[in-house]
């Protein structure tokens, strides 16, 4: 117990190291291009342009710019946006965290749900009709981006299924009401739900054809004890590898589905604040994702030795 | 039986040298068994063809707006229909094609150019060298490909003063944060390979250390990296429609995939036609090229094969 807090004490020092660090990259990066938000801003004065300057320290030298950032990100402090002037950063992509962390963690149930469902099914079956149609689909589904599942999904859901039903069932693109949680869940999740079961279907058809399986047939074991106790146990470990990645991809890929749903998470918000040149959220909004990639692979690999016992520090 | 006569040409085959198969011929002999792969590659040569004819000829030009009613559907003057700027959708389809195989291609082309070189030259000399590079990767690996990509774009086309952003910056952009796969490839593969007896062969023989890496170890590792750059090219396609359908990626007029879901995507309830085509065209093209860096793994690499 005590190695593992420690593991996670080192861990969590070495994901804010890397988060600082890649954040500072783009930071400078950012401050190279010519231009910032206020140039869009047209009635306005030499003095006005500089008290606002003066006001996000914009004034000041670049590397006393950079120190200010480090030491303001180190406080938690995200800063200011540019645009809409005394909005502060960091309780803003707080909540909106919130609702993109909604968002894929219903992903993740579609995703693990229905890629173990088919995979399962699919070894079951093998070479039968059924396997068929679950590969088919899982390799059809692996190869069409999520921002194509989304459109068909909005124009299935949003519009078709209205049609069809005449108006009973409804799904309105937004945020707010849980409604509106399943589609862009779906849309997120399905990619990565092919993957799995293309993982799932592999590794179970090798897992069933083990002698202690044999065995537990040749005991005369509920079938459904059988293939849930004790092949998917084993099937699952390969799978367990690839969630870190999985989570990962989940994370970026809310950038995508958040803009095509209109979902305020902080994907919309990235590229919202592009647009707008808003740099201070741009950045912000990075040092999230980064931290939120590291937290989550952080979390696999705590989980990891629960789901395999013989994975120790 | 009647078979029994032809016995003396059968020693004749025997003795006859065996046939050289170089790495393709011999990929390509596996490779026609696969039916998935070879769907794929049809497709591929379809929208080769298409880009190569779009070049010289489009029934419209990609650009030239109201050749007819807007949101008109298919019909037999235009078989895709006209999108919401009266633009004939097939047209642009057709550019879309070429756009789609530029980015593709030269990502595939830069992601190799750098990943190779760090991958051989971190898997050949090991210690410090193999160290700095690997952590480099690592680190890569762990920051938000798409965001930084996205940022990479955006800055890109400032400092160049590459307004409007061109298909360059997004394959540069896409190319500096996806590298990290072939170089961690090449890597393993130069390792392994630089221990091998044909390696200690040339060294002992004199050959210097480029030599080695280009002449033994690099053509050995070369079905690897061709399966490995295969499939940036769907990679690469996708992030450019990802970005022109956001806005941020392809100028307007240009008839980019992406771009045109994004002008369909407002009226996709009453005319679905203009969201549809540039759709489904890049979901079939990233398909064929996932299909066919399948089957080439699997030809490449008989080990694999199941």
């Amino acid at each position: 117990m005590r190695g593992t807090l420690l593991y996670i004490g080192q861990r969590l020092i070495l994901i804010a190291i890397t988060t600082v660090l890649v954040s500072s990259i783009v930071f400078l990066l950012l401050h190279q291009i010519p231009g910032n938000a206020f140039l869009n801003e047209t009635r306005q004065s030499e003095a006005t342009l500089r008290a606002e300057l003066h006001h996000y320290g914009l004034d000041l030298p670049l590397p006393q710019q950079y120190v200010n950032w480090v030491s303001g990100v180190l406080h938690g402090d995200l800063g200011e946006s540019l645009v809409n002037r005394g909005v502060h950063i960091t309780p803003l992509l707080l909540r909106e965290t919130s609702v993109s962390a909604t968002v894929g963690f219903f992903a993740l149930i579609v995703t693990i749900g229905l890629g173990l469902i088919l995979g399962v099914v699919a070894a079951l079956r093998q070479n039968t009709w059924v396997d068929y149609v679950a590969s088919s689909a899982a390799v059809v589904g692996y190869s069409v981006p999520a921002f194509v599942v989304a459109i068909f999904g909005l124009l299935l859901f949003g519009h078709y299924l209205y049609v069809w039903t005449g108006g009973t069932f409804f799904y309105s693109p937004g945020w707010g009401t849980p409604e509106q949680i399943p589609v862009p869940a779906l849309a997120l999740g399905l990619p990565y739900a092919s993957y799995v079961a293309r993982l799932t279907r592999a590794s179970m058809l090798e897992t069933i054809r083990t002698d202690y399986v044999r065995t537990a047939w040749a005991k005369g074991l509920r079938p459904r004890i059988v293939v849930i106790r004790h092949a998917l146990r084993n099937a699952l470990i390969p799978v367990v590898t690839i969630l870190g990645p999985l989570i990962t991809g989940i994370i970026t890929g809310s950038l995508v589905i958040e803009n095509i749903f209109g979902i305020p998470g902080l994907g919309k918000e990235f590229v919202t604040s592009i647009l707008a040149r808003d740099y201070n959220i741009v950045i912000g909004v990075f040092t999230f994702y980064a931290a939120l990639v590291g937290l989550a692979n952080l979390a696999v690999d705590v989980i990891y030795p629960i789901l395999d016992p013989r994975i120790r520090y | 039986m009647a078979q029994a006569a032809p016995l003396a040409p059968e020693i004749e085959i025997a003795y006859e040298m065996p046939e050289q198969a170089t790495l393709l011929s011999d990929a390509w002999r596996r490779i026609r068994r696969n039916r998935l792969a070879l769907v794929g590659l049809a497709i591929i040569v379809v929208l080769f063809i298409t880009a190569l004819i779009s070049i010289v000829w489009t029934p419209y030009p990609t650009w030239l707006q109201a050749v007819g009613p807007t949101y008109q559907p298919p019909s037999g003057a235009h078989p895709l229909g006209l999108d919401q700027a009266g633009r004939d959708i097939l047209s642009r389809i057709m550019g879309g094609a070429l756009i789609t195989i530029e980015v593709g291609i030269g990502s595939a082309i830069i992601v190799s150019l750098i990943g190779i070189p760090l991958g051989l030259i971190a898997g050949f000399y090991r210690g410090t060298v193999d160290t700095v590079i690997s952590f480099v990767i690592n680190i890569w690996y762990g920051i938000p490909d798409l965001l930084v990509a996205l940022i990479l774009v955006f800055v890109l086309s400032d400092a160049l003063h590459l307004i409007p952003r061109g298909v360059v910056v997004i394959i540069i952009a896409f190319s500096l944060t996806r590298w990290m796969d072939v170089a961690r490839l090449v890597r393993g593969q130069s390792l392994a390979l630089r221990e091998r007896e044909f390696v200690e062969a040339a060294r002992m023989a004199g050959a210097r250390d480029f030599a080695l890496l280009l002449r033994h170890i690099f053509p050995n590792a070369l079905g690897p990296i061709i399966v490995q750059a295969t499939f940036a090219i769907p990679a690469a396609v996708l992030f450019e429609a990802f970005l022109s359908f956001l806005g941020l990626g392809l100028p307007s007029p240009t008839p980019s995939w992406g771009a045109m879901a994004a002008d369909g995507y407002h009226g996709m309830d009453f005319a679905p036609h203009i969201v549809l085509a540039p759709t489904i065209a890049l979901s079939l093209t990233l398909m064929a090229f996932n299909w066919l860096g399948d089957g080439l793994r699997d030809a490449f690499d008989p080990r694999m094969r199941r």
